[in-house]
């Protein structure tokens, strides 16, 4: 389970994120939607510890990621915002990498490798060194690498991000299957379609801050709209009118 | 936390080798030094070792003034020949002759007159080449000098002893023969160029190029503290450092064979139990170089800014030796006690016969590495920073 409470971080005068919280829980897929620049990737860092929130906190199964990374790093399975991989490693030798960095070793890492080329259908790739890898191809291994070690809690930045349809839809049943498992999935995307057809729940961000959260279903009637992007646009100007309240409140 | 540190080099070191064409190239990096080195002594200094008498030519204008200088050249073992050139000047600044002698038109009859006869040398002293030449041809005037003053004294029952108060033996202790020994100075800040130069392309790529790639980010998530992740990647630079080192020590021992084999005046032949001693002084500077290096490419901003900050990052350290070449310098303690200095220091004793005291040894080494730990907790610290992860 992922519990994040009033998270605030700045970049110098600008506000990342603020007063973030919410919760993902195990055996359900939450989605983190937002248009670029609301704060999806800085709450994520740093719920996979690169980051830490200059107020708040973020726990991954009760582990603080900024008192205890390491522990917390354990539980955690990631795809992150940046996906890079060794051109002159095998995509094999890139998820044999990173179990080994999560103390695996011997048979137990060779099955798990195995299980995942299976999982993701990447037999033609497996022991192909990684430059000249298509986005696909990139994301697979970046995505088995990510979990290796069957981490209880699953964090995907943007995973569809520039995919084709047959890779996009390989992912989400991975998701679902992640899910189904009782493990814990969040992630992020700014794509209407894709969030309304995986989540269980949804959390809706704008300008650094929560706007709403709900099931699916709870935000349709909320917003009187049954499209998850006319949702998306009736939150967001409801947020864009508060806004202008509050200041208009400050300044009088 | 071995494992995860060792995981992290072995990656890295296998990731890196198979980059043949920089592999190679970092290789091949150190042994410009010493072939640099063979080049100047072989062909260089081969020009500067003191011809034989026998081998010796004086050119001179004018000697049909002076036979009996002539007589007593030939007599001598070396030769005199008589140039026709009417601008000897600019025959010797063009190289032609390293020096001539002209004789005055009326030498002949100063010479007979038993007085003294003004004669001159025309050299060039910015020709290194020439200079043996030049001694030959002045050592033979200033003989024939003190044997015709002989003669003259004797004849009027003169000792001649009384003429000369003092008489000079130079005794030569320089390691090497010729002049070409000055070159052997070169090696030290050669190799300490090539510690500084051996890994820095696996320390950048390993950092700041990992940074770049994007592959940082998700390899930073892993449950491993980040002084490990930085220790596995400095360990496999280290690595590669010693293996470029090795190579260039190798390199110079085999030149050292080959000079002495060519016979071209350098004394010294260091063992090859001194050239491991080498090695080993330049492992506590291979500790620091890598520091230095991790340090850099943490904190700039990219993989270029990294690569212009380390181009020039070896040259410092090799200053010092640089201009040691032409000015030596007395070890004292302490220079042993500033990195690359004191190595650079003991090196040169080293290459030319002498035995450094072992208490500079460890001073020098002890210092360097106290300062390379320090730079390395440095790096750690640079390191647990959160944009490191992160390029731009």
């Amino acid at each position: 389970m992922i519990e994040v409470r009033n998270l605030g971080k700045s970049f110098g005068n600008l506000v990342a994120v603020e007063n973030v919280s919410f919760i993902a829980r195990d055996g359900e897929i939450t989605g983190l939607i937002g248009p670029n620049g609301a704060g999806k990737t800085t709450t994520l860092r740093i719920l996979y510890t690169l980051m830490r929130p200059d107020s708040g906190i973020a726990l991954v199964d009760g582990f603080d990621t900024s008192t205890a990374p390491q522990e917390a790093q354990r539980r955690l399975g990631v795809l992150p915002d940046n996906r890079g991989l060794y051109p002159r490693l095998t995509a094999r030798e890139h998820i044999r990498y990173f179990g080994r960095l999560h103390g695996m070793s011997g048979e137990p890492l060779e099955s798990a490798i195995d299980d995942l080329v299976a999982t993701l259908g990447m037999e033609d790739v497996a022991d192909r060194r990684a430059k000249g890898f298509s986005k696909g191809q990139t994301l697979k291994v970046a995505l088995a690498r990510a979990l290796v070690h069957r981490p209880h809690n699953v964090l995907l930045d943007e995973p569809t991000n520039g995919l084709d349809v047959a890779s996009s839809r390989a992912v989400r049943d991975l998701v679902h299957r992640i899910r189904d498992e009782g493990r814990c999935v969040l992630f992020s995307s700014h794509i209407m379609a894709e969030v309304q057809a995986l989540c269980d729940r949804i959390v809706v961000m704008g300008n650094g801050r929560i706007v709403a959260i709900g099931t699916p279903g709870e935000l349709r009637d909320r917003t009187g709209e049954s499209d998850l992007e006319e949702i998306f646009v009736a939150i967001a100007n409801e947020e864009v009118r508060l806004r202008a309240s509050d200041r208009e409140k400050a300044v009088a | 936390m071995l494992s995860n540190i060792r995981v992290v080099a072995t990656k890295e070191l296998k990731d890196n080798l198979r980059d043949r064409r920089s592999t190679i190239l970092s290789l091949i990096y150190p042994l410009v030094g010493p072939v640099l080195l063979g080049i100047l002594i072989i062909l260089v200094g081969a020009s500067l070792v003191a011809p034989r008498v026998s081998e010796h030519v004086v050119v001179a204008k004018g000697s049909d003034q002076a036979p009996d200088f002539v007589a007593f050249v030939r007599d001598q073992g070396a030769d005199i020949v008589e140039t026709d050139i009417d601008d000897v000047a600019q025959a010797v600044r063009g190289g032609m002759h390293p020096a001539v002698v002209v004789f005055p038109d009326n030498y002949a009859d100063l010479h007979d007159n038993e007085q003294t006869a003004q004669i001159q040398l025309i050299i060039d002293s910015s020709r290194l080449s020439s200079i043996m030449s030049i001694g030959r041809t002045i050592e033979l005037i200033n003989r024939y000098n003190r044997q015709v003053a002989d003669q003259r004294l004797t004849t009027r029952e003169v000792a001649p002893e009384l003429a000369y108060p003092m008489e000079i033996r130079s005794v030569n202790v320089a390691a090497s023969l010729s002049i070409s020994g000055i070159f052997l100075n070169m090696m030290a800040p050669f190799l300490i160029f090539s510690v500084f130069l051996g890994g820095v392309y696996m320390a950048i790529d390993t950092t700041a190029g990992e940074r770049e790639r994007g592959s940082l980010e998700p390899l930073l998530i892993n449950p491993v503290p980040r002084w490990q992740f930085m220790l596995g990647k400095y360990l496999a630079s280290l690595a590669f450092t010693a293996l470029a080192v090795l190579m260039g020590v190798i390199a110079y021992k085999l030149i050292f064979e080959l000079i002495r084999v060519m016979g071209v005046g350098i004394k010294t032949n260091p063992s090859i139990a001194e050239f491991a001693l080498i090695f080993a002084i330049c492992v506590p500077i291979m500790m620091l170089a890598v520091a230095i290096q991790i340090i850099i490419a943490t904190v700039s901003k990219s993989f270029k800014e990294t690569q212009t900050l380390l181009g020039l990052l070896p040259l410092l350290p090799s200053l010092p030796g640089m201009i040691m070449i032409f000015v030596p310098l007395q070890a004292t303690t302490w220079m042993m006690l500033v990195p690359t200095y004191g190595q650079t220091l003991l090196i040169s004793q080293i290459v030319r016969g002498d035995v450094p005291p072992t208490g500079d040894i460890l001073l020098a080494s002890g210092s360097t590495a106290v300062i390379a730990a320090l730079l390395c907790w440095l790096a750690a610290h640079f390191y647990a920073r959160e944009q490191v992860a992160f390029a731009g």
